[in-house]
């Protein structure tokens, strides 16, 4: 069954992107991410441009992650005090992102800028958190217990000052640090189209120390208060939010999402890490790929839109 | 400058070209996009009619309908290898370049016209593409104009099709032009012209246009003159499902 996207301006069928939707949704709700580096890549491949991907996976991203946030709020799984710092800092963050797109894109390297960074930080991420992951699989095969709170190793930002206490993550740190994060999860959230939940969560394992419990709830949380905002400064500075792309991205999207949270109880954190380390690292690995092997086509087009970008 | 020209044109086609008439017209007016659209097809028909009252128009006749669809802004780029990565190297841009273009004729363009006419009548997708092209050389113009037009063709948005006007009789013809389910949303032209011994003898204009109804139009103008309105709106929709499927799958 076709449908028409207005805003994209193409039909496309119904069950395709409620399927994508729903796959997306399935591992958003089994990591605690928002899917959107999976759903984006996947969207612009079947033909949706680039623009209006962006754009409209934000949406379904703040979606996704709502119902996921909620189920945790209701375990009682979020620390509200760390995710607002968060959420302020990336609002800021998104901003400023925003702005960066538009300018990559009138040069007609957003391309490029796309498949370098998330090459890079996917890469990083990914191959961080599959060592960590497998090691604390052997370990914990060899009978050696690994408890749910990393070991607070003092590091050099536990000597910054404008220390705060987080109750619920039992840290008392530096604010300096969490700003930071949340600033950068802002840009690159915002420049890549995704919501950085696949950022966050390790961000804040491993440079935070926030026990497990709590990182996925904290970490979905700041994914819809972000998606919110940048799905409005979409709509108001390139205006190619699709909310019927949306819409059909959602519905398949939070279902999916219930369906993997469940599954998630049945997976322990360190599979799930290794899990999702390997899942980024395959999409840093395709980004890879497109860089270093020749195009099948040399030649692009794209069409210049009224604001003079591309 | 192209917009002149068009003007142009029209002005020039109320008046006819030689002793031939041609009446004509285009199966409808308006394309109506829902939310079912996958594309449409138009028929095009008309008559070459003899400006002589009472006699018969002498044939043979050939017709060529070339269908133009709204103008944008193009860019062509050109990735080369640079110390191993892959990458935009190289751009031309093709002003108010058509973003839907399809030659429609009775037999071999060679064959029907000569290479006068259709240079002239920029004919060929090729001559679009230069002349909308920004850049002073030729050479490179014309080598990306022609990887645009291959990329246009090869999504369905270029075409020449040389048997896709059919004669019923010596002076009545049919042609049908067929629309991809993405394409752009403005207002199209269908320039015919009629050809006798290769020269031009006839041509007309007509115009369509192709827009949205109904609720994806009320959503595209949303977009664009409520954008911040908008914006919240699609936020609330995606926190409303996301609440309501979490509410559903509450355990």
């Amino acid at each position: 069954m076709q449908i028409y996207l207005p805003i994209a301006e193409l039909s496309m069928n119904l069950f395709f992107l409620i399927g994508i939707g729903g796959a997306v949704g399935f591992l958003s709700g089994l990591f605690g991410v928002g899917g959107g580096f999976l759903l984006t890549p996947l969207l612009i491949f079947a033909g949706v441009p680039s623009p209006v991907a962006i754009a409209s996976v934000t949406g379904q991203v703040a979606a996704s992650s709502t119902s996921g946030a909620l189920s945790y709020y209701r375990r009682n799984a979020i620390d509200l005090h760390l995710a607002l710092y968060l959420i302020l800092s990336s609002t800021i963050g998104s901003m400023i992102g925003v702005g960066i797109f538009g300018l990559l894109r009138a040069a007609g390297q957003l391309d490029l800028f796309i498949a370098v960074s998330y090459l890079l930080l996917l890469g990083f991420l990914g191959s961080l958190m599959l060592t960590e992951a497998v090691r604390s699989i052997l370990k914990r095969r060899g009978g050696v217990m690994v408890p749910d709170k990393m070991p607070s190793q003092h590091s050099w930002m536990h000597g910054l000052p404008m220390r705060i206490r987080f109750k619920k993550s039992r840290l008392y740190i530096s604010v300096l640090p969490v700003l930071a994060i949340g600033l950068f999860i802002g840009i690159v959230g915002a420049l890549l189209g995704v919501g950085g939940g696949f950022i966050l969560v390790p961000a804040l394992v491993y440079l935070l120390r926030v026990p497990a419990n709590v990182v996925v709830g904290t970490s979905l949380l700041q994914v819809v208060a972000m998606m919110c905002v940048t799905t409005i400064l979409q709509a108001l500075t390139s205006q190619s939010v699709d909310v019927l792309l949306a819409f059909c991205l959602m519905v398949g999207g939070t279902v999916g999402a219930q369906f993997g949270a469940s599954a998630g109880k049945y997976l322990r954190g360190d599979q799930l890490r290794a899990l999702l380390a390997l899942l980024v690292l395959g999409v840093a690995i395709r980004f890879g790929l497109t860089l270093v092997l020749q195009p099948a086509d040399t030649f692009s087009m794209a069409v210049l839109t009224a604001g003079g970008l591309g | 400058m192209r917009r002149l020209l068009l003007a142009l044109m029209l002005i020039a086609t109320a008046t006819p070209v030689g002793a031939e008439k041609l009446a004509s017209t285009v199966s409808s007016a308006t394309i109506q996009i829902t939310s079912s659209f996958d594309g449409a097809v138009l028929s095009l028909f008309g008559t070459i009619e003899s400006d002589v009252h009472g006699l018969a128009a002498p044939g043979p006749y050939n017709v060529i309908v070339i269908v133009t669809g709204p103008l944008q802004d193009r860019v062509t780029r050109l990735k080369t290898n640079n110390w191993g990565i892959w990458t935009n190297t190289d751009q031309v841009t093709f002003k108010q370049f058509p973003s839907f273009y399809d030659v429609l004729a009775s037999g071999k363009l060679a064959n029907i016209a000569t290479p006068e006419v259709l240079t002239e009548k920029n004919v060929l997708p090729i001559a679009q593409a230069l002349a909308s092209s920004t850049l002073g050389e030729v050479a490179k113009a014309t080598e990306f104009g022609t990887e645009l037009v291959r990329l246009m063709t090869e999504q369905g948005h270029f075409a020449v099709k040389e048997d896709a006007v059919r004669f019923l009789t010596t002076t009545a013809y049919v042609a049908q032009v067929t629309l991809p389910s993405d394409v752009a949303n403005g207002p199209f032209i269908a320039h015919t012209m009629v050809l006798k011994d290769k020269q031009l003898v006839a041509e007309r204009t007509e115009g369509f246009s192709v827009r949205k109804s109904g609720f994806e139009n009320f959503v595209f103008v949303a977009s664009k003159q409520q954008p911040l309105l908008y914006g919240i709106v699609c936020v609330i929709l995606a926190l409303g499902t996301g609440w309501l499927a979490g509410v559903v799958f509450r355990r």
